[in-house]
């Protein structure tokens, strides 16, 4: 097996500003909880003063949550994410990868597995939100729940007005290739039709290209660094036909994962293409922003924003999902405090570390239940299910939906997609 | 015979005299001769009192030796650009402030009493009202010289405005009364003189005025002083309550009318000349009485404080109260025996307000001892650090009630 | 090696999970915010309630075992590491803050609360802790009271020392004790102010009442760049003696700009300026704050200037300030090690002692970063090099020592805000003659007789009169 050499770390001069950016350090306080603590131990492992076997290392690192808020309050530049997945896939070699992750990760990449367990997961999910709590298994369920279309939400809004703004010819429409993934296609399909739609309502030739698969961003954050280039390789190729159109990517992970591709390509002979599709990846939210966004109906919301740490930390994107909400009429915005923080999701984490990932989500839920919005919005399958399940345990029915779900209801009530 | 050794350690010229208590009082010229002289007391088992001008604390202390500081006077380093100043501690306060004017700097601090020795207002720590806005003597000093009980010479600090290098001596041995060593020199901080210096007074009841005082510190502001004088401190006949505000131009323009409207009330303006009597008689009022006490409260417990004051010292209402609205702090003077400074030290204790002695007859210190109501466990600690500096306590300074 | 018998009372007191034994563990504990320094401590200990730490220290203290408190691990002077036959008592669980007293401007917080949390839960009542290291976002308020920690606002509001009104603190032998009152005024000698500085020697801080500060409403800050570092040292004396007493007044120098401008926190600063100066003015009064600033500008121009930025709204503000509050960090792009000095000379030998520490830089061909706090002389030296170059090393171990001894002799100090730790204890007889520093060490006993607490930092042993 081959692994990335660890690097990235030099610049580091222990400083501590990442410290209190850090989910786990916060709920630790524990040096070795911290991305500093975390960069000594990759660093002695670099070196070999430290070995793989070594007690307790691979314990800290594996608790890290990917989140990657550490880096860029870092002075420095440290390529922190960078060095972690290179250390996961060193330990990797030595220790087998956490079986739940694995039996995860094997789920995503292999559609012939993917396609029955999710479909039985979608047979479940009407009696999900009655099996919701706080047990392992209730935790579970309220995942499931937060899956559910969040449609019945949106129709709190009145339809009053058709909105004033005409819809834009078609002729002219620059085209963007949705990227399907693996549990947004599952699961979720109701934000990729979401995604069409109001991609359409703006002007976009929105369309699938075949044969793309899970992004691998699973893999590689849990040190399964050639399952990763795989999956990696398998995209680039279908990419590669349509190379003229930007890639629309409404899961946050995926998109950080697939902007990766170039690196985790190199030296790879498709790595010019993986270059490529990096440079081509782009958010829904900043494919909608970029231009001025369509006006639909008003929609008296309260709505909080929760930004994913792969949109906001990996991608630095931070105003367009705030812009396509705020261009909705008659959404306030509210705020909750520590919204930059991670809410413990991250990929498969919050089933191989469920402690620590409740503990870090338990700040996340009550901060949003203090500032108490109608509706809580986050761009990243993960970050749904794992708010979605945290509030359903707390007895919350605050739903849990994409962005860009919003905007199609709001859509949907000004009958664009009547015309 | 303590006389003789002085004259053969220091010369003729190192003995002043014998005072009235026919203590011989000897003089120092130097860190080292004041070395000499501590060594030698140590081991001889003399006990030695410290005198400065004695304007502030009688020279009253039963003792074996005078120590005075008056021949370690004068301003030894003074550097205009770096605003630092090096002074013995023998100098006339007033002197080295009006020595500063010359360049167009001062020392923002305005220590009660009058014709006090630099030593004594760093060795009591006597801030005045200034320390609303410029903080307390601690916050002023960069380092000093300190002849420890047992004769040697500790040079605590610096003369550079931060320095954290080792244990901060110099704040220990301000306000300790020379318990721990004489201060023989303290390097103090300067500020340029204020463009715009306005004085603002207003009369009424003490409850009044208080709630005054608490609203301009609401909104915000902090003035150069905001002090809450009785009517004896004034020779008037009301409380008053005085605001000085210190700046530019138009930062102090700009906080007059600020402090009107937050207090709600009217405030008559001083001219200049009338504003400097004010604050020097009225801070040198203090001494008229025999005895000084500091009460440290919280800003919003200054009327328990006061009333405190009033119910144990001040049944006639005629002494000279202070309030300092932003620190907290109410300064007592007047005549009053043991027992009821005792009473009022132990019911201030109990509310967690400590009552310093800063001024008194040696009746009134040695039996009350300048503190006195040492929290449990730091007696201990205060008591040892006294130890190692002066071993063979030489030096007669009552901190505590001391058994 | 900490005895197992002791490891396990000490799980006992706190929660195994709560005590670090195993090797992985103890090498994220073995620097603090100076890398350059390394010791692995033979465990470390996390407790999360003051019960527990007087349990943790009490049992230190029974079996005689040396113990070092550590906050953040963000000081910069090597005084929180542990050698492996002492624990190291890790204070970031204590991070409660207490009580925040708006009427009378108080706060008490548990040592573990980090500094800006504290500034950010005193923001509703228009206050704020005004000592503001560059490690703010991350050190502790409990490390700020042992290394007397400053920053750049401390120009006009003063350091740690003087916002600290009363500690409860808990000796080496486990004692607990409460110093000074919450009105500020002490209970006997101000043993609060021979407290705070330390350095985690006397023992560690349980609760800590604190001075808030109003926050100023009307804000200035000024960025001027010369051509050369000197005119900007004379820029800051005359300001100071213009009667001025700005917030803050920071220099960086060429080779910082150019680090900072480099690293994501670029302020657009000009990278071919020889220096910059920061200046910020503050009051409660828009009007007198911007007449203030407009004759700093006066006075910056006839220094020679070559131009003024003047930023009101805090956006701009904040980005000049960026720049300048992570420089160091952005330093970590200059070299795999960071040698950071903390000398302090009279405000007035800013320009000659500036130019020498350049020539003493070209004379060991080193890099040297200045970025200081100017106002109060305070100069950060910083030199970035790779420590696997041991001729590098040697020249840079040289230099420092250089560097040192030109501020003492300039009428300077060793430390101004990072402590001495171990870092800079070999320099300490260059300012203290063999009395003062015996007095010191006899101080340290009455807090610490078995020399249980931090030993061997700030005092070098051998050069102290008994």
């Amino acid at each position: 097996m081959n692994t990335p050499p660890i690097s990235g770390l030099d610049p580091c001069v222990h400083c501590g500003f990442c410290l209190q950016a850090c989910p786990t350090y916060l709920a630790t306080g524990d040096e070795s909880d911290s991305p500093r603590g975390r960069i000594v131990l990759m660093r002695s492992l670099a070196r070999g003063s430290l070995s793989t076997t070594e007690p307790t290392l691979a314990f800290h690192l594996d608790r890290c949550l990917g989140c990657l808020a550490c880096e860029p309050v870092c002075p420095s530049d440290v390529r922190y994410g960078t060095a972690l997945e290179a250390t996961r896939a060193l330990i990797a070699q030595s220790r087998p990868v956490p079986l739940v992750a694995r039996m995860v990760n094997a789920v995503m990449a292999d559609r012939r597995l993917r396609r029955p367990l999710l479909g039985l997961a979608r047979l479940v999910r009407p009696v999900a939100g009655v099996l919701a709590g706080q047990s392992r298994l209730g935790f579970a369920f309220g995942m499931l729940r937060a899956t559910e279309n969040g449609q019945r939400w949106g129709k709190q809004g009145q339809k009053t007005e058709k909105a004033s703004l005409p819809a834009p010819s078609a002729s002219s429409a620059p085209s963007a290739l949705l990227f399907t993934g693996c549990i947004m296609e599952g699961l979720f399909s109701h934000v990729h039709e979401a995604t069409h739609r109001t991609l359409s309502a703006n002007g976009y030739r929105s369309t699938r290209v075949p044969h793309q698969g899970c992004c691998g961003a699973l893999h590689a954050h849990t040190g399964e660094h050639d399952k990763a280039v795989d999956l990696a390789r398998r995209n680039v190729a279908a990419f590669a036909d349509c190379p003229e159109s930007v890639i629309a990517v409404n899961s946050a992970g995926c998109g950080a994962m697939l902007k990766e591709y170039g690196r985790l390509l190199a030296g790879d002979p498709l790595e010019p293409e993986a270059v490529a599709l990096s440079q081509r990846v782009r958010d829904v939210s900043q494919l909608l922003a970029s231009r001025e966004t369509r006006r639909g109906h008003t929609l008296a919301l309260k709505v909080a924003y929760d930004p994913p740490c792969h949109l906001l930390h990996a991608q630095r994107i931070a105003d367009a999902p705030r812009a396509l909400l705020a261009s909705i009429p008659g959404i306030e915005m509210v705020q909750h405090r520590d919204a930059a923080m991670c809410c413990g999701s991250a990929g498969s984490y919050s089933l191989t570390q469920v402690g620590l990932s409740r503990t870090v989500l338990e700040d996340k839920v009550n901060a949003l239940i203090a500032a108490d919005p109608d509706v809580v919005a986050t761009g990243n399958p993960g970050c749904i299910m794992q708010i979605g399940a945290g509030l359903a345990a707390v007895g919350s029915s605050i739903p849990v939906v994409h962005p860009i779900e919003i905007l199609d209801w709001s859509y949907a009530m000004a009958g664009f997609y009547d015309e | 015979m303590v006389a003789d050794k002085i004259r053969s350690l220091l010369g003729e010229h190192g003995l002043l005299g014998i005072d009235p208590l026919g203590i011989p009082v000897a003089a120092p010229a130097s860190d080292d001769e004041c070395a000499l002289l501590l060594r030698t007391a140590s081991s001889e088992s003399w006990t030695v009192r410290i005198e400065g001008s004695g304007t502030w604390i009688p020279r009253d202390a039963r003792a074996d030796l005078a120590l005075s500081t008056m021949r370690l006077r004068g301003i030894v380093d003074l550097s205009p650009p770096d605003m630092v100043v090096t002074v013995g501690s023998g100098t006339s306060w007033t002197e080295l402030q009006t020595s500063l004017a010359n360049d167009r700097m001062w020392i923002p601090l305005d220590p009660p009493g009058s014709g006090r020795s630099v030593g004594s207002v760093v060795a009591c720590a006597t801030a005045g009202p200034l320390r609303t806005g410029f903080g307390a003597i601690r916050d002023h000093l960069l380092g000093l010289t300190l002849v420890t009980g047992d004769g040697r010479v500790v040079r605590a600090g610096g003369r550079v405005v931060k320095n954290v290098a080792g244990y901060d001596i110099t704040k220990l041995a301000a306000g300790s009364f020379g318990a721990f060593g004489i201060i023989t020199s303290v390097n103090l901080r300067l500020r340029a003189v204020p463009r715009a210096d306005a004085t603002l007074i207003a009369r009424g009841t003490r409850d009044h005025l208080l709630d005054a005082a608490r609203g301009i510190l609401s909104s915000g502001y902090t003035p150069g002083a905001l002090e809450l004088f009785s009517p004896a401190a004034v020779a008037g006949t009301e409380w008053t309550l005085a605001v000085r505000l210190l700046g530019s131009h138009e930062a102090v323009a700009a906080e007059r009318s600020a402090v009107g409207a937050a207090a709600r009330m009217q405030f008559s303006s001083l001219e200049p000349s009338d504003a400097a009597d004010f604050w020097r008689d009225t801070l040198a009022r203090t001494t008229a009485a025999p005895s000084t006490l500091r009460l440290g409260a919280l800003p919003s417990s200054l009327d328990e404080a006061l009333d405190s004051i009033a119910h144990h010292l001040d049944e006639s209402c005629d002494d000279w109260i202070a309030a300092n609205v932003h620190a907290g702090v109410v300064r007592w003077s007047g005549d009053a025996g043991v027992n009821r400074i005792r009473l009022l030290r132990n019911v201030a204790a109990h509310s967690e307000m400590p009552l310093t002695i800063e001024r008194g007859p040696w009746s009134v210190r040695s039996e009350l001892g300048h503190f006195g109501a040492f929290r449990d466990g730091a007696v201990r600690l205060v008591y040892a650090l006294r130890n190692s500096f002066d071993p063979s306590r030489t030096l007669a300074i009552p901190l505590g009630r001391e058994s | 090696m900490i005895p197992p018998e002791v490891l396990a009372a000490l799980k006992a007191a706190v929660g195994p999970q709560w005590v670090k034994d195993a090797r992985a563990e103890l090498d994220t504990y073995a620097t603090d915010g100076l890398p350059t320094h390394r010791s692995l401590p033979g465990a470390a200990v996390i407790p999360g309630r003051k019960d527990e730490l007087l349990q943790v220290i009490r049992i230190l203290h029974h079996h005689r075992i040396p113990a070092v408190a550590r906050g953040a691990g963000t000081g910069l002077s090597g005084g929180a590491l542990a050698s492996g036959d002492a624990v190291l008592v890790v204070l970031t669980r204590l991070n409660r803050i207490l009580k925040i007293d708006a009427e009378n401007r108080r706060a008490v917080v548990e040592p573990g609360v980090v500094n800006t949390r504290l500034s950010a839960a005193a923001e509703p009542f228009g206050l704020h802790y005004a000592p503001d290291p560059s490690s703010q976002p991350a050190c502790t308020i409990g490390g700020n009271v042992a290394e007397n920690a400053g920053g750049p606002h401390c120009l006009k509001y003063g350091v740690t020392t003087n916002h600290i009104l009363a500690l409860d603190v808990v000796l080496p032998d486990g004692e607990l004790l409460s110093l000074g009152s919450p009105s500020g005024e002490p209970w006997g000698p101000d043993l609060v102010g021979l407290f705070v500085g330390s350095e985690g020697t006397f023992g560690i801080a349980t609760e800590i009442t604190v001075k808030l500060t109003p926050t100023p409403t009307a804000i200035r800050t000024l960025l001027a760049d010369f051509t050369l570092l000197r005119s900007a040292g004379q820029a800051v004396t005359s300001i100071i003696a213009a009667g001025f007493v700005p917030a803050a007044l920071e220099i960086l120098d060429h080779n910082t700009i150019a680090a900072v401008e480099a690293s994501i926190y670029r302020a657009g600063y000009p990278t071919d300026a020889g220096a910059v100066l920061l200046v910020e003015l503050d009051g409660m009064d828009e009007l007198a704050v911007e007449a203030e600033a407009s004759q700093v500008e006066d006075l910056l121009e006839s220094a020679g200037a070559r131009s003024i930025q003047l930023a009101s709204d805090p956006a701009k503000r904040e980005k000049l300030w960026h720049g300048r509050k992570k420089a160091f960090g952005a330093m970590g792009r200059l070299g795999s090690d960071l040698v950071v000095q903390d000398a302090v000379v009279p405000r007035s030998k800013l320009p000659d002692v500036l130019d020498q520490i350049g020539e003493i830089g070209e004379r060991y061909s080193i890099s040297l970063c200045n970025v200081f706090h100017a106002g109060d002389g305070n100069l950060h030296p910083n030199i970035a090099f790779d420590q696997t170059d041991p001729d590098l090393a040697e020249r840079v171990r040289r230099a420092s020592t250089d560097i040192v001894r030109l501020c003492i002799e300039a009428g300077g100090t060793i430390t101004g805000e990072h402590g001495v730790g171990t870092d800079k204890m070999h320099y300490m007889p260059l300012v203290y003659d063999a009395d003062t520093l015996g007095a010191m060490n006899r101080i340290r006993h009455v807090f610490d007789p078995l020399e249980l607490a931090n030993p061997g930092k700030v005092l070098p042993v051998h050069s102290c009169r008994g």
